[in-house]
């Protein structure tokens, strides 16, 4: 094994979160250096026309995912369960290569409701004592939305985000999202078009007095330049942003918008095709030394030490180099003590299929984020009392592609093959719309992540073991979410209307939901309920950090990415600070 | 030339019908030498000088009997209709063999390594087959099936048969021979028959953008910056005549 000459920050994984934080670093010319175990994709197929449309290289192989044959995870229920490999994941999918899942995402940011960092206290004053069910340990992040604001709005310019204030300093916005944290600033952007599917569902919610609005979009508008000089093209609604990487630089993506920027700065570095192994840790000075990383080019193991490393990797990797590490103390369903691994939580999603001969839908008119929606449903912008549940859901009329083998909608009781089969995807292909739930998912004792005790991956590495299922919270609040949908559908019509599809349990590996996976080293304010700091400084090594939704304490029915990527500014501003007069922030 | 199945001779011989399938293929487009349009398209003068490759149309994974149980497959769940030929002329059959003969079929990126347990469905298949192993070893069980039943492998049963057989397949549990049919034919067989039909016709199936017609897909390039306005809540001309990657290649 090589011993590396030290760098001052080591940031673990090349996607969004290393990107923003190696931003707010090299701009005052800390030392960073990014691992990531992948390649760089700006100049392949996946980039480039005609082969970036290719459906079935991309989106139904996996493409741009990560290759499960060097490492997947195992899954069961329950903890009274024996986990098993998932051979091919298609429930949630990690990226490989620079920028990556922030590559081959759709574009969905949000600003979180400004009660959500701190869930627990929010629900205990509105609803009582009892408001939170025993099996449900949700607690406080330990930092406000006030706090993250002005990074929000610094990601949202940084991305060029398209969309339609709602709450501009406490003032409504006609047009806007009214349940939005306040905002200091309008979005950089205007929203997207709106689809016909959006149109409808529109004025449908109008006449039923909920308050839809255009949600916002990482993919751009109109022509962009950020505030680093980085440049946006209009986006083309050409249906393939989730799964695929854009060629018209329309979407805001970390390898095009801040990647670039950082291979400029000369204490930028990044080395691609390096796997971490682990985290070198003195548990006697409660000091992380460095990383070791396995080149995947040359096979060798190099080790590299460091002032600071910080743990930027997917949700599943940063859990996963803790546990192998031995760093922290793994979380025990039985005792309910221990930290690593806990608050494991997934998003609930559920839809209804739309059909209606008299509207020309055209569902390859999309980007990832042309969706019209409502939050009058969703988190606890409604009053739960009576309801036996918490959380709730984004309703929206969705279309981010035609893609023609995965997204062709029949109605119900279409035969399988054969020529009514045919005839009914020809007449209903550009005649049918869906409308979708985004729930939220709260955590509970027994959905946690662990080592497999059993399998590796081909490294010979532990692999991560998730025991998680949809639990009653969530039944619940898709059954309530669900008739809210299904009487929104009623209200448009059409000449067929689709059952409830909910993704809720048992768990189902076997279906995309969405990649929203959170948990497993969550931050708070309380050392024996959290993995991190509110600082995103770990408890147990001051000089190591984890960002990521892995440190979020529940998951919203919101994806991770606006705060995720506030938090990863914000913890490089804390670094600056950290390197300056290491100690405890 | 494109009759209904049942019109057919019990077991047509493959290579014939790919020289159909690969007739309905746009003209100088080969189904496996992508370079060859590219170079027309670069000087047709010089093309004409040079001798095409030869079209290679044999099946690369499929036995002879594989390969029949497959044609009559695609061409039952896939009827020569209004809307399309049968599956073989379709390219549905060539589609599956190459899939199965490449990365897909081999295993690529699907975790493969023991050791195995049996599992809930929704942890997805835990067997030591690869995807191209599982297929055939279902194609034999299906035959296997009606051999313990005194019938006759599944290419010789008429198009009103296999549909039964299919329809029994899908919704009853059995396993033949260590093969679970149901699960077989769900996840496995009926995955790449979709992929056939609406992939880009650069993999061989969906020959002539039949199926993107049938739909109104109108495929490639998509920018649709300004028809996203243009015609929202209107028929989009473009969907009457799609364009794959081949006619970008």
């Amino acid at each position: 094994m090589k011993k590396l000459a030290k760098k001052t920050v080591v940031i673990v994984g090349g996607g969004l979160s290393a990107g923003l934080v190696a931003r707010q670093l090299t701009a005052r010319g800390v030392e960073v250096l990014v691992l990531e175990r992948g390649g760089d994709r700006t100049q392949g197929p996946e980039a480039r026309l005609p082969s970036q449309r290719d459906e079935l290289r991309w989106d139904v192989n996996q493409g741009l995912i990560q290759d499960w044959s060097r490492e997947t995870y195992t899954a069961r229920h329950n903890s009274s369960e024996q986990a098993v490999p998932v051979r091919w994941m298609e429930a949630f999918l990690p990226g490989e290569g620079i920028g990556g899942a922030g590559n081959h995402w759709n574009g969905h940011t949000w600003r979180w409701a400004e009660y959500e960092p701190r869930l627990r206290s929010h629900y205990l004053e509105r609803y009582g004592r009892q408001a939170i069910p025993e099996s449900m340990p949700l607690q406080d992040w330990g930092v406000s939305y006030a706090e993250m604001e002005p990074y929000h709005e610094l990601f949202e310019q940084l991305f060029g985000l398209s969309g339609k204030a709602g709450n501009l300093k406490g003032q409504r916005q006609p047009g806007g999202n009214p349940f939005e944290a306040p905002r200091r600033t309008e979005y950089p952007q205007k929203p997207l078009e709106i689809t016909e599917a959006g149109v409808l569902f529109k004025a449908t919610c109008e006449a039923l007095g909920h308050h839809p609005f255009p949600i916002p979009a990482a993919n751009s508008s109109g022509s962009y330049t950020n505030p680093d000089g980085q440049k946006l093209g209009p986006c083309q609604y050409c249906g393939h942003c989730e799964r695929f990487i854009c060629e018209a630089s329309a979407k805001g993506s970390p390898e095009l918008l801040l990647y670039p920027v950082l291979r400029q700065r000369k204490s930028f570095e990044l080395r691609s095709h390096a796997h971490v192994l682990g985290i070198d840790y003195d548990a006697r000075s409660k000091r992380a030394r460095g990383v070791r990383y396995l080149d995947l080019r040359t096979g060798q193991v190099h080790e590299q030490p460091a002032d600071v490393v910080v743990l930027a990797a997917f949700t599943m990797s940063n859990t996963r180099l803790l546990l192998n590490s031995r760093i922290g103390r793994p979380y025990d369903p039985a005792t309910r003590r221990g930290v690593v691994g806990k608050n494991f939580c997934y998003q609930a999603n559920a839809s209804i299929d739309l059909f209606r001969k008299d509207h020309w839908f055209n569902p390859y008119f999309a980007s990832g984020c042309t969706t019209t929606a409502i939050d009058d449903f969703n988190n606890d912008n409604f009053d739960h009392r009576g309801l036996g549940f918490l959380g709730g859901g984004l309703i929206g009329a969705s279309q981010s592609g035609g893609r023609p083998i995965k997204t062709r909608r029949v109605p119900p009781g279409t035969p399988a093959w054969g020529t009514a089969w045919k005839q009914a995807n020809a007449d209903w292909y550009n005649h049918a719309m869906t409308l979708t739930i985004l729930g939220s998912c709260y955590p509970d004792h027994d959905n946690y992540l662990s080592l497999d005790p059993v399998h590796t991956d081909v490294f010979g590495q532990p692999l991560v073991r998730m025991t998680f299922d949809f639990r009653a919270n969530e039944q619940r609040m898709l059954a309530y979410v669900g008739a809210r949908m299904k009487a929104i559908a009623e209200a448009i019509g059409g000449d067929a209307i689709g059952p409830l599809n909910a993704n809720i349990a048992p768990f189902d590996t076997r279906n995309y939901q969405s990649t929203h996976i959170t948990g497993g080293t969550v931050m708070g304010a309380d050392p024996l309920t959290s993995v991190v700091s509110p600082h995103l400084q770990h408890w147990d090594a001051a000089n190591l950090f984890v960002v990521g939704a892995s440190v979020y304490d529940h998951n919203s029915s919101y994806n991770p990415t606006g705060p995720l990527a506030a938090l990863s500014l914000r913890l490089g501003d804390d670094l600056l600070r950290y390197v300056a007069r290491p100690g405890w922030l | 030339m494109l009759g209904h199945p049942s019109s057919d001779p019990p077991r047509r011989g493959f290579f014939k019908q790919l020289a159909v399938a690969s007739a309905a293929l746009p003209v100088g487009v080969s189904l496996v030498a992508p370079g060859t349009a590219s170079a027309a398209s670069a000087s047709p003068a010089a093309a004409a000088q040079v001798a095409a490759p030869d079209a290679v149309l044999g099946y690369q994974s499929f036995s002879a009997t594989e390969a029949a149980f497959v044609e009559a497959l695609v061409n039952v769940m896939c009827p020569a209709d209004r809307f399309t030929p049968n599956g073989v002329d379709c390219g549905l059959a060539l589609f599956i063999d190459r899939q199965l003969a490449g990365g897909f079929g081999q295993g690529a990126r699907r975790d493969l390594r023991g050791p195995f347990a049996a599992a809930k469905p929704q942890f997805g298949l835990q067997l030591p087959l690869t995807p191209e192993q599982h297929f055939k070893a279902g194609v034999a069980a299906v035959n296997a099936l009606l051999a313990s039943r005194q019938q006759q492998p599944l290419d010789q049963l008429n198009p009103a048969e296999i549909d039964r057989l299919l329809h029994e397949i899908t919704s009853t549990p059995r396993v033949v021979d260590e093969i679970d049919l149901q699960v077989w034919f769900n996840e496995l067989v009926y995955p790449l028959f979709t992929q056939a039909c609406f992939s880009d016709p650069l993999y061989g199936g969906n020959a002539g953008k039949v199926f993107w017609k049938l739909l109104g897909y109108p495929g490639l390039p998509a920018t649709n910056a300004l028809n996203v306005v243009q015609f929202r809540n209107k028929p989009f001309p473009g969907s009457q005549t799609p364009m794959s990657i081949v006619d970008f290649s």
